[in-house]
């Protein structure tokens, strides 16, 4: 091949057209054109690592590619598959020779891979001829093995058989591959690989075919003559040309999900193009097809979308809605007929407005998926993580230019979409941070799109307000759980308490999506975390108990992966709550979340356990907390134990003092807990914690030794438990009244006189047997009941009785409605504790 | 001070124009909380929505005198529109009153409305337009201030209307006249039969529903606390689940007037614990003394914060409009309640911190405490040497416990007796049945083989 024909052809090819293109070119117009694209831009692995070499040696050396040479001394990437290949070839053909069809089979695999491997090197040079010449001259031996294996009496072994088989379909699907090389070599088997150093001339003629087709295309073939044009040079070539843009789209399109695809490619063919491309038209034709092409890329072994990438992603997301916003009449709708091929540059018409396929929305989605999965991935305690999250603010911004977008458009579905994306961003944030990344989004975007919200609260109100009008039920549901959280978050119990219960979302949520029931139970730890932050220490604890109860708690919020007991999970289970989980900047603090649970519990338990007695059925009877009364358990029964080391040993330790009525060491061991301090106003906290012990401390003080007394000094109780003596007579009034302590306050000495008789064993015994008696009686009653025939009427009567009573509710219900619907709101400590069990299904 | 417990400016977005009238009255004769010249003027201003003409006459007077002068209004050409207006629909109400009143068509007409209007469409020629003129004259009326008229026309029209939507306003408008008249009777008919139509019709939207039921809160209040019964129908309505909801959602403040109704409710004690769950809920929404009262009493235990709400109430009771009435009946059974707290909870009180804490002079408290004895059988005695009542603490016994729990066995035991004795009869019976009678069975058993 001679130099002046690889100047004048080789590099001037289209540098960016992309492969397949060219591949049916130099296959169509010749096959030992096997250099003749070589050096052509396309950015192959193998083709980067011996393009510079390549050309370099082509330079100064002669047809440095053709296979046939030897002489060498550097041989390229090309010439050692190529090698690879040749010799799997020939070990192929004398197989064939011996009729030993194993070996046969295992070459032409390995002669199919090695070809596989130099795909880049074949897409510039085409298939090598003595690989055709091989397959073609396999098909034919196989053929006549075939009949021979018919006709004769001697059958070949059963592998070998089974192998010759299998050679068949396999070459037969293969050569269908080849079909015109292997047409071209049986026209010519004799010369057909020498061929190559004959045929120079004509493929030369051929090649400058190609280049005027091209410039029918009209691609600017002259502009680059030397072989270290620069990519950028090549493409600005064709710059002018509109109707190659679509045609390379449109390949691209259509390349799009093919197996030998190189995506890499693909976004670099398109990066050209955007830079071509110069009506919004093209451009924002461009940039979709260019967005979608990175989103596709190949997801390594990191399980997301790469750093640089996604980045590049989010600027091109922007730059198509910088084009959007200028040019107001081009609309990206996702239901509009495909616009045929050969579509000319569009421009809006009397004020018609050009209607572009794509959709904006999934890339935005597409975008925070992969900004959560890449935070799922990355250590959160290394600098990456944070590096990473400083991003938010980018995809914050796109989220509400886009928002902004959609409004103008009046597209309801995109925006309340976007709008739960940017809520999702919001929700869980503190006031300060909301403002500041609204400040930040404001500055990164035009003013006309964005204005800062300085009241965060306002915002998320606006926001969710807009999706309860607008959204679709899950929406909504989401909507919801997101302003409870916020609400929760701010100390606003009582404004998230009524939205938890109008909404009704308790009954409800169980047939929700795994997602949605962490936010549900997100939301209920937030309310519980509040009630707390406000003192109320039952609410508090009656909504964290199914969570916290559960031992689950790390599956319940998506907080990471509880061991898995049973080994019961499959991987796919395994995956899918991998997938769940929240990145580590929205966790919510579990070992925060113990403590407070431990303490509520605590705090309601102790003088219930009081209250109890020493009467195990009693005890047994009204457990508030099993998960509590579990660790009392296991720590009293420890032997030896020493000074508490972590939060748990504090607060049994705590317990324990309080039991005794040591409230002071009680309310010490509270306080040296560090992990209050993660609490907003951790000295508020703390004393109302010392606050309630001191009155829990009292009431359990009473239970506990009330029939050691016949009666105790009210001046006595306030100075034991540094009460005010008022709170004192209202706590011990309180318990009077409820009939929880048989006791009366003699106002004039100004002692409780405790009436308390422990009943002797005879008459506990008594009690004990009319209570059985009448359960007896009760249960007969029932049989009865279950038993008599006359009641099949009976039942169908009360049925629809039932029914009507139900309906009647339910209509009830219904009328009540989203507002009216505050009947749980009476019920609301039961209520409130119906969350979910069921996190994962 | 007891300004900011004032709910005129509350409710008035939920009553009717007219309905306003009296409130508006009440502040100005007690000269409370406003000035009497902008109560005037508010009055004033309301008036010109309505075609009183006399009254807005009156009140323009009123105004000059009070030396505001407002704006002038043409009130001659209105009231000649007004007259003629009224005079036509007059003539084509009468028409169908006419028909209406004829001791024929009253033998004739039936129960079933559809086959009345019929009727009347057969043989007098009339349409349901023609119906139609007597809610728009009652309306009028109404509008005019001529309330039993008004009241009189919507009865007529409902009584013969199908038109559910406007039977419902016309229900509302009837009870607003009765309630201008000052006829509880037939308004607390009127509020029964609006209160079953509200919960019975399918409204479109809960908001909808919402706002009827809250609206028919407000202009209830007007009946029961001047209705003798009333007092009972509103403990028992407010409390039901969907009324309850209804304050808590959209007018808390309606909680002082429940609160009321309860504490001066003797009858129906029980349903304080009730209450009070509602009002704990409720605190951070709304709170007046009169609930905070019971807050102290039965949350706290609080009684000299009780004495103090106490004290409070009163006030805030003289100066509202519907509860005014009720003040005394208020305090008094507010203190029993504080007594019987108190002796609940207390085995020796000092008679004269008790009288205290009811405030009352020493000599009032034990003259209270032994009415108290008296009538509530509370098992206490007074020392009078120490001054102090002593309550003798009645816990139940074991004995007695044992008794009450065993009291209903054989009783329970015998009915389950009998109810077995009568299965054995029945099935016995039925098998008798099936002997006498094999006829029915094999021939069945003969076909299917």
């Amino acid at each position: 091949m001679s130099r002046f024909f690889r100047a004048g052809e080789s590099d001037s090819d289209e540098s960016d057209s992309d492969y397949s293109d060219e591949l049916t070119h130099s296959e169509s117009e010749d096959h030992s054109d096997s250099d003749s694209d070589d050096s052509s831009s396309d950015d192959d692995d193998a083709a980067k690592k011996t393009g510079g070499r390549g050309r370099l040696f082509e330079g100064s050396f002669s047809d440095s590619d053709s296979e046939d040479d030897t002489v060498r001394v550097v041989r390229s990437a090309k010439d050692k598959r190529f090698e690879e290949i040749e010799q799997a070839v020939t070990s192929m053909i004398n197989g064939q020779k011996i009729n030993d069809w194993v070996s046969v089979q295992n070459e032409f695999d390995r002669a199919n891979k090695g070809l596989q491997k130099a795909a880049g090197i074949i897409a510039q040079t085409g298939v090598p001829k003595f690989y055709i010449r091989a397959v073609a001259d396999l098909e034919k031996s196989i053929q006549a093995a075939l009949e021979k294996e018919k006709s004769s009496s001697k059958k070949m072994n059963a592998s070998n058989a089974k192998a010759l088989n299998s050679m068949k379909q396999k070459v037969k699907k293969n050569n269908r591959l080849y079909e015109k090389e292997i047409q071209e070599y049986e026209k010519d088997p004799e010369n057909y690989v020498e061929e190559e150093v004959v045929e120079e001339k004509p493929k030369a003629k051929k090649a400058k075919k190609v280049v005027v087709s091209e410039d029918e295309d009209g691609s600017d073939v002259e502009a680059a003559d030397d072989g270290f044009t620069p990519v950028g040079a090549g493409g600005k070539s064709i710059e002018l040309n509109q109707e190659n843009i679509y045609k390379k789209l449109k390949e691209v399109a259509e390349a799009r999900g093919k197996k030998n695809t190189n995506r890499e490619d693909q976004v670099r063919i398109l990066e050209r193009l955007l830079v071509v491309a110069n009506s919004p038209y093209q451009k924002i034709r461009v940039l979709l097809g260019l967005t979608s092409a990175q989103f596709d890329f190949a997801i390594g072994a990191s399980g997301y979308m790469s750093i640089p990438l996604w980045k590049n992603a989010d600027k091109h997301l922007n730059s198509l809605l910088t084009i959007l916003e200028a040019n107001p009449d081009y609309i990206i709708k996702e239901d509009v007929p495909e616009e045929e091929e050969t579509d000319k540059d569009r421009v809006p018409q009397n004020g018609e407005p050009v209607y572009i396929q794509g959709s904006l929305v999934a890339f935005i989605d597409r975008l925070d998926d992969e900004f959560t999965k890449s935070l799922q991935n990355i250590d959160p305690h290394t600098t990456d993580y944070v590096d990473r999250l400083k991003d938010e603010v980018d995809l914050y911004s796109v989220i509400v230019r886009s928002q902004a977008y959609f409004t103008r458009l009046h597209l309801t579905d995109s925006i309340s979409r976007t709008t739960m994306r940017r809520l999702e961003h919001l929700y869980f944030k503190p006031d300060v941070v909301i403002v500041a990344v609204e400040n930040a989004t404001a500055a990164l975007l035009p003013a006309s799109v964005a204005t800062p919200n300085q009241d965060s609260s306002a915002l998320i109100h606006d926001l969710c307000v807009f999706l309860y009008k607008n959204a679709t039920s899950l929406l909504r549901t989401r909507a919801m759980l997101c302003h409870i959280y916020h609400h929760a978050l701010h100390n606003r119990f009582f404004v998230a308490r009524d939205m938890l219960l109008m909404s009704h979302l308790q009954e409800t949520i169980h047939q929700a999506d795994v997602t949605t029931q962490i936010l549900h139970n997100r939301a209920m730890v937030q309310l519980g975390l509040c009630a707390f932050r406000e003192g109320m220490i039952k609410e508090a604890q009656t909504c964290l108990q199914d969570i916290s109860g559960t031992g689950r708690v790390k599956e319940l919020l998506a907080q990471g992966l509880s061991p898995q007991r049973y080994g019961a999970a499959t991987p796919e289970q395994e995956k899918l709550e991998r997938q769940r989980q929240l990145p580590f900047h929205m966790h919510i603090n579990l070992e925060l979340l113990e403590c407070v649970y431990l303490t509520c519990s605590m705090l309601l338990e102790i003088p219930n356990m009081a209250q109890a007695g020493s009467n195990p059925d009693n005890r047994k009877k009204r457990v508030i907390s099993k998960p509590f009364r579990r660790m009392l358990d296991y720590n009293s029964r420890q032997v030896f134990s020493g000074p508490p080391e972590n939060t748990r040993d504090h607060i049994m330790g705590a317990a324990k003092a309080l039991s005794n009525g040591e409230w002071q060491k009680s309310v010490e061991l509270i306080n040296a807990i560090k992990i209050w301090e993660l609490m907003p106003e951790a000295m508020k906290i703390k004393e109302m914690l010392g606050h309630k012990i001191q009155e829990e401390g009292l009431r359990t003080y009473l239970f506990a030794n009330a029939s050691h007394y016949s009666s105790v000094g009210l001046d006595q109780l306030a100075k034991m438990f540094d009460l005010p003596l008022a709170s004192v007579i209202s706590i011990v009034s309180k318990m009077v009244w409820n009939e929880e302590l048989s006791a009366s306050i003699d106002q004039v000495n100004n002692v409780v006189v405790l009436h308390h008789v422990e009943p002797s064993k005879v008459q506990s015994l008594a009690l004990a047997f009319a209570e059985k008696a009448a359960g007896f009686v009760e249960g007969n009653e029932k049989l009865l009941e279950l038993k008599t025939p006359q009641q099949a009427e009976r039942p169908k009567k009360g049925a629809n009785a039932n029914k009507e009573q139900a309906t009647g509710k339910q209509q009830q219900q219904r009328t009540m409605g989203p507002r009216g619907g505050r009947g749980g709101r009476n019920q609301f400590n039961n209520g409130l504790g119906n969350s979910v069990r069921g996190g994962r299904k | 001070m007891a300004a900011q417990y004032d709910l005129t400016s509350k409710m008035i977005p939920f009553l009717d124009l007219h309905l306003v009238f009296p409130l508006l009255e009440f502040l100005e004769i007690n000269e409370l909380f406003y000035t009497p010249t902008t109560l005037l003027e508010a009055r004033y201003e309301l008036s010109l929505k309505t075609s009183m003409i006399d009254f807005i006459d009156k009140l323009h007077g009123e105004l000059k005198d009070a030396g505001v002068t407002p704006a002038p209004i043409e009130l001659v050409e209105r009231r000649k529109e007004i007259l003629d207006k009224l005079q036509n629909s007059q003539a084509e109400a009468q028409k169908v009153m006419d028909v209406i009143e004829n001791p024929e068509v009253i033998n004739a007409l039936r129960q079933d409305k559809l086959q009345n209007l019929q009727f009347l469409k057969d043989n007098y020629g009339m349409t349901a337009e023609m119906i139609q003129t007597l809610y728009k004259f009652g309306q009028f009326q109404y509008s005019c201030g001529n309330y039993g008229g008004a009241a009189d026309m919507l009865y007529h029209y409902r009584v013969l209307s199908t038109d559910d939507t406007l039977g419902l306003s016309a229900l509302w408008g009837k009870l607003a006249s009765e309630i201008l008249v000052g006829n509880w009777e037939v308004a607390f008919e009127a509020v029964q039969e609006l209160k079953e139509i509200i919960d019975k019709t399918h409204f479109a939207s809960p908001l909808h529903q919402l706002e009827q039921r809250t609206w028919f809160l407000h202009w209830s209040l007007f009946v029961f606390f001047n209705h003798p019964k009333g007092r009972d129908a509103v403990v028992d309505l407010f409390l039901q689940p969907a009324y309850i909801n209804t304050i808590q959602t959209s007018c808390p403040w309606i909680l002082r007037y429940l609160t009321a109704a309860v504490v001066t409710n003797k009858r129906r004690k029980n349903l304080l614990k009730e209450l009070v769950k509602v009002i704990e809920h409720e605190t951070y929404q709304y709170r007046d003394p009169i609930t905070e009262f019971v807050e102290a009493l039965y949350v706290n235990f609080d009684f000299d914060l009780a004495k103090q709400k106490l004290a409070e109430c009163e006030e805030v009771l003289e100066n509202d409009f519907f509860l005014v009435a009720i003040q005394e009946d208020f305090i008094q059974n507010a203190r029993c309640f504080i007594s019987e707290t108190y002796c609940r909870i207390h085995q020796k009180i000092d008679v004269a911190e008790l009288s205290q804490t009811l405030n009352m002079t020493k000599e009032e408290g034990e003259k209270w405490i032994v009415n108290l004895i008296r009538d509530t059988k509370v098992d206490a005695k007074i020392d009078y040497k120490e001054n102090t009542v002593l309550m003798n603490n009645n816990t139940q016994s074991v004995y007695q416990q044992i008794i009450e729990r065993t009291k209903g066995l054989s009783f329970r035991s015998q009915v389950l007796a009998t109810s077995i004795e009568k299965r054995e009869a029945a099935q016995l019976k039925a098998a008798q049945h099936e002997k006498n009678h094999p006829s029915t069975a094999v021939p069945e058993t003969a076909t299917k083989a």
